[in-house]
């Protein structure tokens, strides 16, 4: 008798103990009269300092972000899909433009946010072009985390140490390029992992737009002639020598800093890490636009990274994280972004410290130039997967291109007869 | 003054428990241990079986495929690479770890303060993989501090890619993971030769063995019980090692230094094909076990006959 209510009041307890787990409310409670505390979270773990500054900017309008980064894509992509199984649903995350936010879009993890689309288009806070990332169906969600032109920066003393012009069209770059080579310096830095794509997508896009656009829908074939020959010139640049080795594993920023590399194809966040390691911009570095590769084209080819802020549909503070969501389109929380991450940001009339960033801003962004999305952010996820695999074994080996782009084409052949 | 007399009944030995009393009790006392590795083990093993045979992509809800997923993986010769990948593991870790253990181990044994010899062996064993792919990547990247090491002694292997060319590249990390194991296995080797009774090893001595002819034929075959239990440890170690890769290559570049352990993880949580991804970690899971039955079948078999 005793064993059995010994083990009958430890069940109960062990339920009782598995309920109250199960429970849990996420934390603050939403419309507190003094500031609501928002569960953020980010895979962008080493932005940390700069979300303390937006903090400290929001005080006033009663935001507070609960910080939560992680630094390994992979567990935080996990993490994100996870937590929406669960009553514990983040509030607030960042994600990918493109179509991994369309999938967890039509998924229903996240909320609409057409109304502060369309408020902000009205006060002039974004330019009405941008919506088109963050539109599915005819409904905005989530807002823009980050804008980022990927252009080219330089290391001044050595520009001046051979007596190097900025280059405005391809054949000034490759000759640059080939100066460079023949006094023992690397002309261009690059990479075998994450940024293993960039190379193809400034070659490709300079050379025929319609053909990088049509990639990303499925159109254009990895095997199609400008696409072959856009592999073919990236190839040749790295037999010539024109490349930093992708074994060098030292930081981007450091590289240029130290001459290892003379110019890198970057997006514009590399201001904040280059002004981290002292140096300063129109000084020690210079920014100009990828030129065409295609002097044919009439509008200069520029490439744009966004990525979303998304609220999470069915979080506890839902309602507090789209009113930060306003908040944070608006000029005054733009501005504070601009200068805490030293980079740009996507509202026109948000003050962006760094001279450089400005200028080129202004220079890629007004008339004459096209604007494309990222290659990360264009291309289907599956896709993309195997891209990144067969660019970086290219990056390392610099074989022949055509069974790279044949083994891409073949996994898109797969993704697109599904569709 | 009389004392109180005892009942009689207190005087009479406890009624035994029925079995079913028994029973219970015990049950009372395994039943923590049992829910909780039903909970964390056989459950999650059972989903992930399950899994193995849909299509999910942790959204949603998974669709059952059937045979794809594994139809896919043994079609896929990225999967034929990271079978040959962790064959080379489990040999390298065999020959260099455990063969450098012994080594060390039989060196050192019978040296005054042998503790000392073995302990900077050891220290290595106290890092996290990760750490370690970490470190050894500065060291053997390009141009790196191997690289620069080379070219300065005017030694060949300079202008070598360490980490980018295949299969060199998995060959370098089972020498990163041998400078973190070595130690460890030395120190059990080390336990067991000073285990090893005195009397018929000076025996062979008296009849003349000495150096590696005495090794051979009986310090190697008194060691064999311990060496079935590290080299066991090394084959399951072995298959599924992640932490040195996923430290130095990430199993890159493109997919040619993965083992099945980054398979799993690479398809299940960078792809997002958890089928895929549950399929390769059961085709694991039932290599380990049957490498570890096998294995432990045959020693065991032979440490009987002996």
């Amino acid at each position: 008798m005793r064993t059995k209510l010994a083990l009958a009041t430890a069940a109960l307890t062990g339920a009782a103990l598995a309920l109250t787990a199960c429970s849990g409310d996420g934390g603050s409670a939403g419309g507190d009269s003094e500031s609501t505390t928002i569960g953020f979270f980010t895979n962008k773990a080493a932005w940390e300092p700069s979300f303390d500054d937006m903090n400290t900017a929001s005080e006033d309008d009663g935001f507070t972000l609960d910080f939560t980064g992680y630094s390994d894509q992979a567990a935080y992509d996990a993490f994100v899909k996870q937590a929406f199984r669960t009553n514990e649903k983040p509030d607030l995350f960042t994600w990918q433009t493109g179509p991994s936010l369309g999938e967890i879009v039509e998924a229903g993890m996240v909320a609409p946010t057409t109304e502060i689309w369309e408020q902000a288009i009205a006060d002039g806070d974004v330019e009405e072009g941008l919506a088109a990332d963050y539109t599915f169906d005819g409904e905005q969600y989530c807002v823009p985390l980050n804008h980022v032109y990927w252009v080219m920066y330089y290391n001044k003393d050595i520009y001046a140490e051979y007596d190097l012009e900025v280059p405005t069209t391809w054949d000034q770059l490759m000759g640059n390029a080939q100066v460079l080579v023949d006094n023992g310096v690397v002309p261009f830095h690059q990479m075998n992992i994450i940024f293993e794509f960039v190379w193809f997508q400034a070659i490709l896009l300079g050379l025929d737009p319609q053909a990088y656009d049509g990639l990303a829908d499925g159109s254009t074939s990895y095997t199609d002639p400008s696409v072959v020959e856009a592999m073919t010139i990236w190839h040749d640049m790295q037999s010539d020598g024109y490349f930093v080795d992708p074994g060098v594993t030292t930081d981007p920023q450091t590289q240029l800093q130290t001459g290892e590399v003379a110019m890198m194809y970057f997006g514009t966040f590399l201001t904040g890490q280059l002004g981290d390691i002292d140096m300063v911009s129109n000084e020690d570095y210079g920014i100009f636009p990828m030129p065409n590769v295609n002097p044919e084209l009439e509008e200069r080819q520029v490439v744009v990274e966004t990525g979303p802020l998304c609220v999470g549909a069915g979080s506890a503070n839902e309602d507090a994280a789209l009113e930060y969501s306003a908040w944070w389109m608006g000029d005054e929380a733009q501005s504070a972004w601009a200068e805490s991450r030293g980079d740009l940001s996507f509202n026109p009339d948000a003050t962006v410290a760094d001279p450089a960033l400005a200028e080129i801003t202004a220079e890629v962004s007004g008339e004459g130039n096209s604007i494309h999305t990222r290659y990360l952010e264009a291309t289907p996820v599956p896709i993309y997967t195997v891209a990144a695999e067969e660019f970086g074994a290219f990056v390392t080996n610099n074989d022949d291109p055509m069974g790279h782009l044949e083994a891409i084409q073949a996994e898109a052949d797969a993704y697109w007869d599904e569709q | 003054m009389t004392l109180p007399t005892p009942r009689q009944a207190d005087l009479l030995p406890a009624a035994r428990p029925t079995r079913n009393q028994y029973w219970l009790s015990s049950a009372g006392f395994v039943a923590p241990a049992v829910l909780l590795v039903a909970v964390v083990l056989y459950l999650p093993f059972i989903w992930t079986t399950w899994i193995s045979f849909t299509e999910y992509n942790g959204l949603g809800d998974p669709v059952w495929v059937g045979l794809e997923n594994y139809r896919e993986m043994f079609a896929d010769p990225e999967f034929l690479t990271s079978i040959r990948n962790t064959l080379f593991w489990v040999v390298g870790t065999i020959a260099l770890p455990v063969g450098l253990g012994l080594l060390i181990a039989t060196l050192s044994h019978g040296m005054p303060n042998a503790t000392v010899f073995r302990l900077p062996f050891l220290i290595p064993y106290a890092v996290s993989g990760v750490a370690v792919g970490v470190i050894w990547s500065f060291v053997l990247q390009t141009n790196g501090a191997l690289s620069q090491a080379l070219a300065f002694l005017g030694l060949p292997g300079s202008e070598l890619r360490w980490l980018l060319d295949d299969p060199l590249n998995t060959f370098v990390m089972i020498g990163a993971a041998t400078w973190q194991g070595a130690g460890v296995n030395a120190l059990l080797f080390g336990i067991g030769l000073q285990s090893i009774p005195k009397e018929p090893i000076e025996a062979a001595r008296v009849d003349g063995a000495s150096g590696f002819t005495l090794f051979r034929t009986m310090t190697w075959p008194m060691l064999a019980p311990l060496t079935t239990v590290v080299v066991g440890l090394a084959i399951v170690g072995s298959l599924k090692t992640f932490d040195v890769i996923w430290g130095m290559t990430k199993g890159g570049p493109g997919r040619v230094s993965e083992t099945l352990a980054l398979t799993m993880f690479k398809e299940t949580f960078v792809n997002n094909a958890y089928g895929l991804g549950a399929a390769v970690a059961l085709f694991l899971t039932v290599v380990t076990v049957l490498a570890s039955i096998i294995y432990l079948r045959r020693q065991l078999a032979d440490s009987r006959s002996i």
